[in-house]
C-alpha cells in the first residue's frame, strides 16, 4: 500500500509517469513477492510428502497448500495480469491517471486478493495455535485487517475529499465498505478491540504516509501549472474511523448474545451516527486556517487544482437538498447494516477457517 | 470477449492540419539561437510527443522543453525537462512532452549557451487520430491469464467450501463435496456475470474514447452558373468544433489548393469568400480545362486548431475570370529549352526558380530546409522581390496519390493564424522576411523547413511574388524511407 500511495503522490505532485517509476516498482514488487512466497508454499507443500503443512493443506489443480497461499497468489497473477493490460489501455485510450479504470481495478483486486490471502493464512494458523503464538498470529492478523482497510479506502479516495465530507453521499461511500471490515475481522478473530486496532492500523498508517511523502521534493512535469509545489502532495489527513470502531468494539463486546440481524442493524446505525457526529465537525476543522500545516495536511494539494475551485478556498460542495439527501441517507443505513451483516457471515467463516 | 472484439478495431489515418502530415516543422529564433524544431504529436490523447530540436547555428549548450495550452500563460507551465544532446551532433537535442487533453498546445522551448538564453513557443495540435485495436501476441497473453484467473477464483472458492474448515488430516465427506460443487457453480456464474459488466464498462470507455477520436470536415464542392465555385464545410460531428470560428490566415478565412488530375502539373491558390451561411464558402475560378481537380481548403478555427478539409471534383471546361488580389495560379508548365533540370522550374517572363537541395536523398519524417531562389533570365537574384500575403514565399507538398498535402511557410508548417495565438513568445512567422532583406526588396532565396512524412513522388509547388505577380514553381521530389 505504500506504492499505491507514492503512485497517487507522484500523479498529484509531477504529473507523469513511466512504467519503471519506484512507486510503480513497489507495487508490483509485492505481487511478485507474494506470487513467489505462496508459489513456495504451494510447491514445496505438494511435493514433500512429510511437508509440516501438508496435513493443514487444500487440494487444487493437483497442487496442496494453505487457502491463503492459493489466493495470495492469485493475487500476484491478477497483479501482473494488469500490467501489460493497463499499458495497452494507455497506448489505446491515453494516458489517463485516474485511480477507476478496467486494468486498475484488476490491480486492486490483485491487491486486495493478497491481502486476503495473507489474513487467510495467518488465520489458517492462528485458528490452530493458542497462547504466545497466538498473540502473535493476532497481531499480525489484525496488521493485514487494517491494510485491507487501508486499501478500500484509496479505491474511494478521490470520491470522498474533504471539501464533500458534507454530503451525505460521502457516509453512504463509506458505509458501502468500511462496517464490512470492522465486523469481518472481529468477528473473525473473537478479539475485543479488533476494529479499533483495525482502525488504528489504518490511522497510523495514512498519518505516516501524510507526513512522510512532503518530506520529498517534487516538481509538476505536467501543466496547466495551477498550483506550484515543491514536495510531493500527500493524503489527506484519515477519516477519524478510530471513534466508531471504538464505540463498535464496546458495543459488541455487550451484545454478543444477540441475533445477527440485530446486532447488524444496530451497529449500522451507530457506526454512520457516531462516524458523521465526529467526521462532519472535523471537516469542519479541517477547513479551517488551524489545520493548515503539515501535521492535519490541509496545505496541500495537487499541482491541477484550481485556486477558485471550492477545494483550494476551502469551501463544501452543498449538503444534497430535499429528496436527494434523506434518499442518499437511506442509501448509507442500508449500506452500513448489509455490510455490518456480511461481515458478521465472513466473520464466522473466518473463525472457522483450520487450513 | 472484449479483447476478442478489441482486435479487429479498424486503424485511423492521422488527419488535420494538413493531410497526412502530422508532424509539426518549425524554424524560429530563441534568443540568440535558431532552432529549426520537430514535434511529434501522439496519435492518442493524453499521450507523449517527441521533440527533435537542431540548432542551425553552434553556441547552444542546454535546451529544455515544457508542454502547455496554447493560450495559456507561460506562468503555469511545468518545470520543463531538459533535452538529451546528441553524442554525434552537438547541435541536435531530443526529447518527450505529455500532452494531456485534446486541443491546441505550445512546446515551450527553452535554449541557454554563452550567447544567452532565448525561448520560443511551438504550437501543436493535440488530438486522438487512432483506435487501437489489441495486439494478437498481447492477446494470446491476457486470454490465458484471465481464464487462469477465472477458473482460478472459482477453483479457489471450491477448496475453501471443501476443505478450509476442516481440521488437519482431516478428509472431506460427500456432503461436503457437493457444497463445493454448488460454490465453485455459484462463483463462476457470479465471475461470468464481473466478466459481462467489465465488458459493458470496457465498452463505455472506448465510446467515450470515440468520441475524441479527431474526425476531420467534410468539403463539398459543386460549380453553378459556369464558373462559380460553391464550397460547403460540413461538420460530421467533433467534440464541440464550430465552422463559424473561423480565423483570418493571412487575412482570408479559406486558402484553397486546386491541383489538376492525374497529371499535378497546375496549381490554383485562391481564397473562397465565406457566404450567407458561415459553413458556405464561393470562390469565381479563372479558366481552367474541363478534368478532374483535388481541391485542399485549410481553415483555421479561434482556438488554434488547424484543418484542412479536401475533396475531388469533376469540371468541364471553364471559361473563367482574371486571378485578382492574393488569387494566383501556376499556368501550364514550360518546356525548358534546353535539357530539362529536375530542380529548375521556368516561370514566365524568362525567370526560373531553382532548388537548392540541402541533402541528396530526401528520407520520410526527417526534416529538411527546402530552399529555393528566384532568378532572372540572366541568372541573377530577382531584384523585386515581394512579401506574398506576409510571407516571403507559401510552398504547398502534395504526393503523387492525394494522400498527402502541406501548406507551409518559411516559419515551418505551423498556420500563421495559429502562431499568432501563442504570441508574446513566438517570434514573427516569417523568420526570413525582416532580417534577410537586400538593398532595395527582399532576398531571392526562400527556406521551408519541413519534412515529408512518408516514403514516395512528391509535387512541391513553391509560390513567390516579384514585381507585383505570383511566380509559382513545381519541383518533384523523390523521398525514401
Amino acid at each position: 500500500m505504500t506504492g499505491t500511495h507514492w503512485d497517487i503522490s507522484w500523479h498529484r505532485s509531477i504529473g507523469r509517469d513511466t512504467f519503471w517509476t519506484p512507486a510503480h516498482v513497489d507495487i508490483y514488487l509485492c505481487g511478485i513477492l507474494a506470487g513467489l512466497a505462496c508459489g513456495y508454499l504451494i510447491l514445496s507443500t505438494t511435493w514433500d510428502r512429510d511437508s509440516p503443512l501438508r496435513k493443514s493443506s487444500v487440494a487444487l489443480w493437483g497442487f496442496r497448500g494453505p487457502l491463503g497461499a492459493f489466493i495470495s497468489a492469485w493475487g500476484g497473477i491478477a497483479m501482473l495480469t494488469s500490467a501489460p493490460f493497463d499499458d495497452w489501455w494507455h497506448s489505446a485510450y491515453g494516458l489517463d491517471v485516474r485511480i477507476i479504470s478496467p486494468p486498475h481495478m484488476i490491480l486492486a483486486s490483485g491487491i486486495m486478493a493478497v491481502h486476503l490471502g495473507a489474513l487467510i493464512l495467518i488465520l489458517g494458523q492462528m485458528n490452530r495455535a493458542d497462547g504466545d503464538q497466538r498473540t502473535r498470529l493476532l497481531r499480525l492478523y489484525l496488521y493485514v485487517g487494517g491494510m485491507i482497510l487501508v486499501c478500500l479506502t484509496v479505491l474511494q479516495m478521490e470520491l470522498i475529499y474533504r471539501t464533500s465530507m458534507h454530503t451525505m453521499r460521502t457516509y453512504r461511500l463509506v458505509a458501502m465498505v468500511v462496517p464490512l471490515v470492522f465486523a469481518a475481522i472481529a468477528r473473525g478473530s473473537g478479539y475485543r478491540w479488533a476494529a479499533t486496532w483495525v482502525a488504528g492500523v489504518y490511522t497510523v498508517f495514512v498519518l505516516l504516509m501524510s507526513w512522510i511523502l512532503p518530506l520529498f521534493p517534487a516538481e509538476p512535469k505536467l501543466g496547466p501549472v495551477l498550483h506550484p509545489l515543491h514536495q510531493f502532495t500527500p493524503p489527506e489527513f484519515p477519516l477519524l474511523l478510530i471513534v466508531p470502531a471504538l464505540v463498535l468494539d464496546l458495543m459488541w463486546q455487550r451484545t454478543a448474545r444477540w441475533g445477527l440481524w440485530k446486532q447488524a442493524t444496530i451497529s449500522g446505525f451507530v457506526f454512520l451516527a457516531v462516524f458523521a457526529a465526529v467526521q462532519w465537525p472535523f471537516a469542519s476543522f479541517l477547513m479551517s486556517p488551524a489545520a493548515r500545516n503539515r501535521f492535519f495536511g490541509a496545505i496541500f494539494f495537487g499541482y491541477y487544482a484550481d485556486p477558485n475551485s471550492l477545494y483550494m478556498r476551502y469551501l463544501f460542495r452543498p449538503v444534497e437538498s430535499g429528496a436527494l439527501f434523506w434518499k442518499e441517507l437511506a442509501w448509507a443505513i442500508v449500506a452500513a447494516i448489509a455490510t455490518t451483516r456480511l461481515g458478521f457471515t465472513a466473520g464466522n467463516w473466518m473463525r472457522r477457517v483450520r487450513r | 470477449m472484449k479483447i476478442l472484439a478489441a482486435l479487429l478495431l479498424a486503424v485511423a489515418a492521422p488527419l488535420y492540419s494538413h493531410v497526412g502530415s502530422p508532424d509539426v516543422f518549425y524554424e524560429g529564433s530563441a534568443g540568440p539561437y535558431r532552432l529549426l524544431v520537430t514535434v511529434r504529436p501522439p496519435q492518442v490523447i493524453p499521450g507523449v510527443a517527441e521533440v527533435e530540436i537542431r540548432s542551425v547555428g553552434p553556441g547552444v549548450e542546454k535546451v529544455r522543453v515544457a508542454p502547455l495550452r496554447l493560450t495559456a500563460a507561460a506562468q503555469f507551465s511545468p518545470v520543463p525537462d531538459e533535452m538529451r544532446r546528441s553524442k554525434d551532433d552537438p547541435q541536435f537535442f531530443s526529447g518527450t512532452v505529455w500532452l494531456m487533453s485534446t486541443g491546441s498546445w505550445k512546446v515551450l522551448v527553452q535554449a541557454e549557451g554563452k550567447p544567452g538564453k532565448g525561448e520560443i513557443a511551438v504550437p501543436v495540435p493535440a488530438l486522438s487520430t487512432r483506435v487501437m485495436g489489441m495486439q494478437t501476441s498481447l492477446a494470446a497473453i491476457l486470454i490465458p491469464l484471465c481464464l487462469v484467473l477465472v477458473l482460478g477464483l472459482a477453483a479457489i472458492a471450491s477448496a475453501s467450501a471443501r476443505e478450509a474448515e476442516l481440521e488437519p488430516g482431516q478428509m472431506p465427506d460427500a456432503r461436503r463435496i457437493r457444497r463445493s460443487r454448488i460454490v465453485m457453480a455459484v462463483v463462476l456464474a457470479g465471475t461470468c456475470g464481473v466478466l459481462v459488466l467489465g465488458n459493458s464498462w470496457w465498452s463505455a470507455e472506448a465510446g467515450d474514447y470515440s468520441r475524441i477520436v479527431y474526425k476531420p470536415l467534410q468539403l463539398k464542392a459543386a460549380v453553378q452558373d459556369g464558373n462559380h465555385l460553391l464550397l460547403t464545410l460540413d461538420d460530421p460531428g467533433w467534440l464541440n468544433r464550430r465552422v463559424d470560428d473561423l480565423l483570418p490566415d493571412h487575412g482570408h478565412l479559406m486558402h484553397l489548393f486546386i491541383v489538376n488530375l492525374p497529371r499535378m502539373d497546375q496549381v490554383w491558390h485562391l481564397h473562397p469568400e465565406r457566404g450567407r451561411e458561415p459553413e458556405t464558402f464561393a470562390q469565381t475560378l479563372p479558366t481552367m480545362a474541363a478534368g478532374q481537380y483535388a481541391l485542399f481548403a485549410d481553415v483555421v478555427h479561434a482556438n488554434g486548431i488547424a484543418e484542412t478539409a479536401t475533396t475531388r471534383i469533376e469540371l468541364s471546361t471553364i471559361d473563367g475570370a482574371k486571378l485578382e488580389g492574393d488569387d494566383a495560379a501556376s499556368g501550364p508548365p514550360i518546356i525548358p529549352k534546353g535539357g530539362y533540370n529536375p530542380d529548375v522550374a521556368e516561370l514566365p517572363g524568362g525567370y526560373r526558380m531553382l532548388w537548392e537541395r540541402s541533402a541528396v536523398r530526401i528520407r520520410a519524417r526527417q526534416p529538411y530546409e527546402f530552399r529555393f531562389r528566384l532568378v532572372d533570365a540572366q541568372g541573377a537574384d530577382a531584384k523585386d522581390v515581394e512579401l506574398y500575403m506576409g510571407m516571403q514565399g507559401h510552398a504547398a507538398f502534395v504526393k503523387d496519390d492525394g494522400s498527402v498535402f502541406a501548406h507551409v511557410h518559411p516559419s515551418g508548417s505551423v498556420a500563421a493564424a495559429t502562431l499568432a495565438l501563442t504570441t508574446p513568445l513566438t517570434t514573427p512567422d516569417d523568420p526570413h522576411a525582416m532580417h534577410n532583406m537586400a538593398h532595395g526588396g527582399l532576398p531571392a532565396q526562400v527556406t521551408f523547413p519541413y519534412g515529408l512524412p512518408q516514403p514516395g513522388i512528391y509535387r512541391i509547388f513553391v509560390q513567390m511574388k516579384r514585381g507585383g505577380e505570383i511566380m509559382t514553381g513545381m519541383f518533384n521530389a523523390s523521398v525514401e524511407n
